[in-house]
């Protein structure tokens, strides 16, 4: 089992580190669906790992100034409050409900992903001005120095504190929600995007995962070998994901959010 | 490459992600190691459980560090939003202690 388990963590952090997510999304269905952990623990357990992948990929990722500090730290006050809320009110919402809204979410996040797949939110200017919350970093796509600005930050901020809700409720990440919103409605690059929110996720994870922990939700040993699993395939996602095209890496995102979609609606049936 | 404190900061706290990652993971290997081995072993719950919170305590101490970092810089907007992140983590780790 601790095998299985740690095997099933190598592989959610490959995917989740190519995406900038935690990979929870995939190692929950995983745990859940496939070997029959109940998902309360699943999720718990999910959780934890996407704290690991936060701090290993977030530390791979520094001194390319992808992450935009400012901004990850404005969003994560949305997002802990989600979080913290999610994990107060959880009991009074019932799990159908709650999976139907996530299925919902997913496919429109596909199609929304999909439809933009040729916007790359960078302005070729190293002298244009990134605003107080924008960025400016080094393009290995376009070879040169690119920035962006941020736009309509409610909607970023929105989609944080909902990304909150569901890490809380799912023991995901919440990125799966974040990144498509972020690079699709407010103005950040799809690498920056993915970068702060793999900063953030560590913190939107904290936000909650210490109750299901006072709970006994996170079971030490699986945790442990799920943690382990994640900091190894997340090792590989992270070299996959410096050499991988934006446009393909959206294409591969909208797919993971369709198949996503189609699990909890049949899991919500 | 401009806005250099900042870029300097976000190498400071890549080396405490690395360091947090570090040193729960070798918490978590060994206990898991004991756990295999030998199920009922003594350090085995206790290397299990210094894993976990090394792990969650990495997060908070980044925030904590990054309250300190725009006090340095004078960036009051961005200290008061980093508490405000501190203080719901806060409530969460109150609520869970509660909990115990």
């Amino acid at each position: 089992m601790v095998g299985v388990v740690t095997v099933c963590g190598a592989v959610a952090g490959a995917l989740g580190a190519l995406l900038g997510i935690g990979g929870g999304v995939f190692l929950v269905p995983f745990l859940n669906a496939f070997f029959g952990i109940d998902f309360k623990t699943a999720a718990a357990i999910s959780l934890v790992t996407v704290i690991a992948t936060s701090s290993a990929v977030s530390a791979g990722t520094t001194g390319r100034q992808l992450i935009n500090l400012r901004l990850g730290m404005l969003l994560e006050v949305a997002s802990a409050a989600g979080g913290v809320a999610a994990g107060v009110s959880i009991a009074h919402i019932s799990d159908i409900a709650l999976e139907r809204a996530f299925a919902v979410a997913t496919a429109g996040i596909a199609l929304l992903m999909l439809s933009r797949l040729e916007q790359r939110n960078v302005i070729r200017d190293p002298a244009a001005d990134p605003g107080p919350l924008g960025g400016r970093f080094h393009d290995e796509e376009s070879g040169g120095e690119v920035v962006y600005q941020v736009r309509r930050l409610p909607i970023a901020l929105a989609a944080s504190f909902l990304a909150g809700n569901v890490s809380a409720a799912f023991g995901i990440g919440g990125g799966i929600l974040k990144v498509p919103a972020l690079n699709a409605w407010c103005g950040v690059p799809m690498r920056a995007a993915a970068a702060t929110s793999s900063l953030m996720i560590g913190v939107t994870a904290v936000a909650s995962v210490p109750i299901q922990y006072a709970h006994g939700y996170v079971k030490p040993p699986l945790a442990a070998a799920a943690v382990l699993g994640v900091l190894v395939g997340s090792r590989a996602g992270l070299w996959f994901a410096g050499r991988a095209r934006a446009k393909w890496l959206k294409g591969l995102m909208a797919a993971v959010l369709v198949l996503v979609s189609l699990i909890y609606f049949r899991r919500s049936l | 490459m401009t806005d250099d404190p900042l870029a300097r900061f976000e190498q400071r706290l890549g080396r405490l992600l690395v360091s947090g990652v570090v040193v729960s993971a070798v918490l978590l290997a060994t206990g898991l190691l004991f756990w295999l081995w030998r199920p009922g072993a003594p350090p085995t719950a206790w290397l299990l459980n210094a894993g976990l919170i090394v792990l969650m305590g990495t997060p908070i101490v980044r925030v904590i560090v990054s309250v300190a970092e725009y006090v340095r810089l004078r960036e009051w907007v961005f200290v008061i939003v980093t508490l405000i992140v501190l203080t719901e983590l806060t409530v969460t780790v109150g609520v869970a202690l509660t909990r115990r």
